[in-house]
């Protein structure tokens, strides 16, 4: 009966090691998988690729080495250690193989207007981030991109010094609530570190018809003269309705695009 | 169901990006373990109290361990003689002041360079501080896990003993001419008597490359499964209340300096995230939160946490642990509040 027992105790140790290569295997794939497709420009900034492309490696590599041992290796040998811990073995390797599993079989995807409106966008930039170094002003006023545009305007938020300037911008669809039918925002998300701290910033755009035609979410390229309007705006501390002047971009074309493969910017 | 696809976006996000610190820390205090003699460490640490404690909490950069590496690591320090004040400034202070750590929290917070410094110079200042103050308990036991004594003074009574034995009888005896019980181990014959706990001879075969290398293995496999589990839940909550916990809900509670801290230390004590990847985490609501609370969120997370209170109750006794609770989340609160105050 004992040895019985036994016998069931070393199968059940060395199904949660072999639990644990599975799981360190199906990571690396995971993570290979994410910088092979692109995919990786979904979920984190790209000066980390590298550092995730070494990061599979790794974990491909201990995935062999692991079941090399096991293979090889007699099944008494007991893993000496002093870890005391929450969780059972068994469960920690099972949850990171079920999440490997689930992040092969569902691709991320581009973080929706939904989200933007969730975390609240503006045509200024977060205090603490990407305070630019000078005002530029030697890019001409047509290359600025979205992102450039708004952080000119944080440099110098007049927005009279800008009008009359010609614009050509990429981004996806905000309709937010507050603004006229004939009025959409034109946004990208910023990405610092992850997807997690992607933060939207939008320049408002006044299209020729109702916003009806240019649906939440989809891409556009538009090009345009810089204006001033006033704006029904929502204040950020009472949340009641109020007026900001601020810089429109009014289209002259419109040009759907569909999504690109590198929706953030950085 | 596009808010479910959103959040498995941003879960995924954060797993991606905190992967490969957790697999460098993993990996360093894997071969540390093999790399330092914590004897000969032991014999180098000052006996001042306030140098202690500096020194102390400052261990931690050659143990580049979180919060779950630690307290194993403290308890063998405490076995070995180090004095608690030592012990308890290398506990709270080893998960945030070490290379990996600081350089994670440089990564995620980068554009805002006064977090990283700030963290480091207070987690400091608070482990120094609480060390110092224990330190004024020369008596270890009182402090200590009652097992954790009686191994404690069973070693040290042995030690004397020795120390006295050596005095007395300059002139070695060869053990051939005691009796007793001996054990023979690769040309050194060891009495099998009470000091034999303490010499932990290592008996054979010769620790080769190879079982090395398998011990390195096995150590990084099991704590990549450990830290990678936690790493997967506390993923899953900062998602989550990223996007289904109302904005205004998080807003109101995220923009007053006083429930903006306590909010954060509160879910920094529940989460129970690895250090080296919980800047990432705090990464995702540094929009809606004060950076005083993110500071909070960063300096009170290693130190105390649900997951860290069942590990430190191995060691110490049930009231110190809560002294050390009440005077870290105190330091914390107060100091991450003057900063939002001034700032």
């Amino acid at each position: 009966m004992s040895l019985k027992n036994k016998k069931k105790k070393k199968k059940s140790r060395q199904i949660t090691r072999w639990l644990d290569v599975f799981a360190l295997l199906t990571w690396g794939i995971l993570l290979l998988k994410y910088v092979i497709t692109s995919q990786i420009k979904l979920l984190i900034h790209p000066n980390y690729i590298g550092l995730v492309l070494v990061t599979s490696l790794v974990l491909l590599l201990l995935a062999v080495i692991k079941g090399l041992q096991i293979l090889r290796s007699n099944p008494n040998r007991d893993s000496s250690s002093e870890h005391i811990t929450l969780f059972s073995p068994r469960f920690s390797s099972s949850l990171l193989l079920v999440v490997a599993i689930l992040g092969l079989l569902i691709p991320p995807n581009v973080l929706s207007s939904q989200a933007a409106l969730q975390r609240g966008v503006t045509d200024t930039l977060p205090l603490t981030r990407f305070q630019p170094q000078s005002f530029r002003t030697s890019t001409k006023p047509e290359e600025r991109s979205l992102l450039d545009w708004v952080r000119t305007l944080n440099a110098y938020p007049e927005p009279d010094a800008y009008t009359g300037q010609k614009a050509n911008v990429k981004g996806f669809i905000i309709h937010l609530p507050e603004f006229p039918d004939d009025y959409i925002l034109l946004a990208r998300f910023v990405v610092t570190c992850c997807a997690v701290d992607a933060y939207p910033v939008g320049i408002p755009v006044q299209l020729e018809k109702s916003r009806a035609n240019y649906p939440q979410d989809k891409w556009l390229v538009v090009q345009g003269t810089m204006e001033t309007a006033t704006l029904p705006a929502i204040d950020k501390n009472d949340e009641t309705e109020t007026e900001k002047r601020q810089l429109v971009l009014v289209a002259k074309s419109i040009e759907k695009i569909p999504t690109p493969s590198d929706p953030y910017d950085y | 169901m596009v808010q479910i696809h959103n959040a498995f976006t941003l879960f995924l996000s954060l797993l991606v990006e905190a992967m490969p610190f957790l697999l460098i820390g993993v990996l360093l205090s894997s071969s540390l373990l093999f790399l330092i003699d914590e004897r000969q460490l032991i014999t180098k640490l000052p006996k001042n109290p306030l140098l202690g404690a500096v020194v102390g909490s400052c261990i931690g950069f050659l143990f580049p361990v979180c919060e779950c590496g630690n307290v194993p690591v403290a308890r063998r320090l405490l076995l070995k003689g180090v004095s608690p004040s030592i012990a308890i400034s290398f506990l709270l202070a080893a998960p945030t002041i070490n290379p990996v750590v600081i350089w994670s929290t440089w990564i995620a917070f980068g554009e805002q360079p006064f977090i990283v410094i700030l963290r480091v110079l207070f987690s400091l200042a608070i482990a120094i501080f609480i060390g110092f103050i224990f330190s004024n308990q020369t008596n270890s036991q009182p402090l200590l896990q009652p097992t954790l004594v009686k191994r404690l003074t069973r070693w040290q009574s042995n030690y004397d003993l020795n120390k006295v034995n050596l005095e007395q009888k300059p002139e070695k005896v060869s053990p051939l001419l005691q009796s007793g019980s001996f054990l023979l181990n690769r040309g050194q014959i060891l009495a099998m008597d009470a000091s034999l706990g303490e010499k932990r001879p290592d008996f054979l075969p010769l620790p080769s490359k190879l079982s090395k290398f398998y011990l390195f293995s096995e150590n990084v496999v099991q704590e990549l499964r450990e830290l990678g589990g936690m790493l997967i839940l506390g993923s899953a909550i900062a998602a989550i209340i990223q996007v289904f916990v109302p904005r205004e809900f998080v807003l109101s509670l995220g923009q007053n300096a006083i429930t903006s801290i306590l909010a954060m230390m509160l879910l920094s004590a529940i989460v129970s995230i690895c250090s080296t990847v919980d800047s990432f985490f705090a990464l995702s609501f540094a929009a809606t939160f004060t950076s005083s609370s993110l500071l909070a969120f960063l300096i009170f997370g290693p130190m105390i946490d649900i997951k860290g209170i069942g590990l430190m109750l191995s060691v110490f006794k049930p009231r110190i642990i809560i002294y050390i609770f009440a005077l870290a989340a105190q330091l914390t609160f107060i100091l991450t509040f003057i900063y939002g105050y001034m700032f």
